[in-house]
């Protein structure tokens, strides 16, 4: 069997022209996806059963019994921690959303770690963006800020930027200029017909520089700025203002480095600089398919769109203080429960050995490097491949994945809601 | 009326790393005699469940409340959150947003203080002896005005995001600050005698005066002389060029990132 316009549950470019060929169950062949989703399409390892920590041991235990010790550990929890969530569908983090309220938990997403600092600057300074298909058919420049999409969103460019043919661009090759702006020549750097090099943590002085010199007040701008010569940051700004719509995307080279927001409230305050001259979009790398959904999700539920804590019955949110890192580094929670990500992978230790020392249950169909901080692991069917449901893409365009294979496995909007009716048991007995 | 509040020791507590609460310490809560209850993780605790609280005397106006925090507050939230009059004195640290949206009275710390002290104050003083976290007299994520009056001094350092957004009042910072000190700065004056970092940036108005070494300054300020502040000198930027800014930098000494 073949199926047609899968869309790929791996980043968030969820390119939803994957053709998958099916074959007894089994995925036997994939086209047009790049090698990062080809992987998770092909994966062939899983967990088969819940387990859980016995005297030091993994045991495999019934979902029966792994849920039941999950609602234990959270309802009993004074500070509990509900984490990760961008690699499910939108349905599944509502669910997440509801137990969070209903428990008083702090919770939280990836987001916090990869775009967070995007959403703050978007929430001082707003966000002129747009879809990637107006980029696609109209841009004739694009700049990729702190990004290198040729590793981290492979069909990222020729899909939507420098190789995609666009409707009002008669030749992609030569009618679209790249500037690559990055603190090393990085492959994305060798396409670029101009590529800038800033010192580490330079960026904000270098944006704030392109924005005098578009508002026409180069002289105050000195003979060279974190690295980058004046001469070349003129000729930066004027092929900015001569494009005729112009799309910037920026990654975590900026939203992770010294400064944070203040970087991309900058690069956000250069676009509207330059949209009094010309057209100018801007527009977030974000990584996992639907980490944009969560961001959707919460924000429709709680008015934030992470970094939530219910434990006072009311939606609290400030960055810094209800982010997961700082709040594993400050030893709050006493438990935790980590749904569709790797924590494990990803955190700096001192944050992980917290997670190891209160019970953390991860919801997630692999083993990982976060099932060696857990007490429990339930597995469940793949999101995107398994479960059909709504993701969204980075420029916030909900796309509906797709069911490829049949599966035994329950989903995680499943797990979730039987945790919740667990829980509601647990209180009820007072 | 003199209250007193004796923090206990929480190492018998199931998780002494967990941080209350406690936007009822404030003069007017005791002031109109209300019942103080804390915030422990999702759990609402009664203050003596966690604290000794002793009030002697009485009083005719919030003005005459003393209120004095003894034992280890330093992850006891919101102290003196909207107080309106009276003092707090805090003998030891105190945890994160102590002194948000006062409007008048003084608290002084005599140890340190966490992040975000005197977010989005409007009146009253606040001196802080030891050091202090980030976005101290800062404001809240989105909003566009920090700080609108009143005044805040620290002896020790503060950490990054001084007085973002700052819009009024009087900051003095007698040590260092970390990086992008003022930004986004609208109005009041900052008086930095240590050294700062990236300091003003995208400042629209106010006035800023740093005595130490304004490093890593932002290109887009406009070089307008030296001159002569209580006897020393001083550089004179104004910016931020690049957000049609009209503020005012003095910095003793800069350097760029070239």
């Amino acid at each position: 069997m073949e199926s047609r316009d899968v869309p790929c549950p791996f980043c968030g470019c969820l390119c939803d022209d994957v053709f998958v060929t099916v074959e007894n169950n089994r995925i036997i062949g994939v086209e047009n996806c790049c090698t990062l989703g080809n992987a998770k399409f092909l994966s062939k390892k899983r967990l088969k059963h819940p387990i859980m920590r016995k005297n030091g041991k993994w045991v495999e235990v019934t979902y029966e019994e792994a849920i039941d010790e999950t609602a234990r550990i959270l309802s009993d929890a004074m500070r509990p921690l509900l984490y990760g969530w961008s690699g499910t569908i939108g349905e599944a983090q509502v669910v997440g959303v509801h137990l969070a309220e209903e428990i008083g938990a702090l919770i939280d997403s990836t987001t916090s770690v990869c775009h967070n600092p995007s959403i703050l600057a978007i929430q001082e300074v707003g966000h002129p963006g747009c879809t990637l298909g107006q980029v696609k058919n109209r841009a004739d420049l694009v700049v990729y800020w702190g990004c290198n999409p040729i590793e981290a969103h492979p069909r990222h460019m020729s899909r939507y930027t420098t190789y995609a043919d666009g409707y009002f661009i008669d030749n992609t090759a030569s009618d679209r200029t790249v500037i690559v702006v990055d603190i090393r020549r990085s492959e994305g750097a060798k396409v670029a017909d101009e590529f800038v090099q800033v010192k580490p943590g330079g960026d904000y002085l270098v944006l704030s520089a392109l924005r005098a010199m578009v508002r026409g007040k180069s002289d105050v701008v000195p003979e060279s700025v974190a690295g980058v010569k004046k001469v070349q940051l003129q000729r930066v700004a004027d092929l900015m203002m001569k494009a005729k719509f112009g799309a910037v995307f920026f990654g975590l080279g900026i939203t992770m480095s010294r400064g944070k927001y203040k970087n991309v409230r900058n690069a956000i305050e250069l676009v509207s600089e330059l949209n009094r001259r010309t057209k100018f979009t801007i527009s977030a790398m974000r990584g996992h398919f639907n980490v944009y959904g969560f961001n959707e999700v919460l924000t429709w539920m709680a008015g934030y769109p992470f970094a939530v804590d219910f434990s006072r019955g009311i939606a609290f949110y400030n960055p810094g203080e209800t982010t997961v890192i700082d709040l594993l580094e400050r030893r709050e929670p006493d438990a935790c429960l980590v749904v569709a990500s790797d924590p494990g992978a990803h955190f700096p230790k001192s944050t992980i050995e917290h997670m190891a020392a209160i019970p953390t249950v991860q919801i997630d169909p692999c083993v990982n490097a976060t099932t060696a901080l857990c007490q429990v692991q339930i597995p469940v069917a793949i999101t995107g491949i398994e479960v059909a449901g709504t993701a969204y893409r980075m420029d916030g365009v909900p796309i509906r994945m797709k069911k490829v294979l049949e599966t035994e496995f329950p989903t995680d909007q499943e797990i979730l809601e039987r945790i919740v009716i667990r829980i509601r048991e647990i209180r009820a007995d007072g | 009326m003199n209250v007193t509040i004796t923090f206990r020791n929480r190492r018998n507590r199931r998780n002494p790393f967990i941080p209350i609460e406690a936007e009822m310490i404030t003069p007017d809560a005791f002031f109109n005699n209300k019942e103080i209850c804390v915030g422990e993780g999702n759990r609402t605790v009664h203050l003596n469940e966690l604290a000794d609280v002793g009030i002697e005397g009485t009083a005719s106006s919030v003005d005459e409340i003393e209120i004095l925090i003894r034992g280890d507050a330093s992850l006891v939230k919101r102290v003196g959150e909207y107080m309106t009059g009276g003092t707090i004195t805090i003998e030891g640290s105190i945890g994160m947003h102590c002194g948000n949206f006062m409007s008048g009275g003084r608290i002084e710390i005599l140890g340190s203080a966490d992040g975000w002290l005197g977010r989005e104050m409007q009146g009253g003083e606040i001196l802080c002896h030891g050091d202090c976290g980030d976005y101290c007299a800062s404001g809240y994520r989105g909003g566009r005005r920090g700080m609108r009056g009143g005044s805040v001094e620290v002896i020790g350092s503060v950490g990054d995001f001084a007085c973002e957004h700052i819009a009024g009042g009087d900051v003095l910072i007698h040590g260092n600050t970390g990086d992008f000190a003022c930004a986004e700065m609208k109005g009041g004056t900052v008086t930095i005698l240590g050294d700062t970092s990236r300091v003003c940036a995208n400042m629209s108005n106010g006035t800023c005066y740093v005595y130490g070494c304004a490093a890593e300054m932002i290109p887009t300020f406009e070089k307008r002389g030296t001159i002569n502040h209580e006897g020393l000198l001083f550089h004179h930027f104004r910016g931020d060029v690049a957000n049609r800014g009209n503020g005012d930098l003095y910095t003793a000494r800069f350097t760029y990132l070239q």
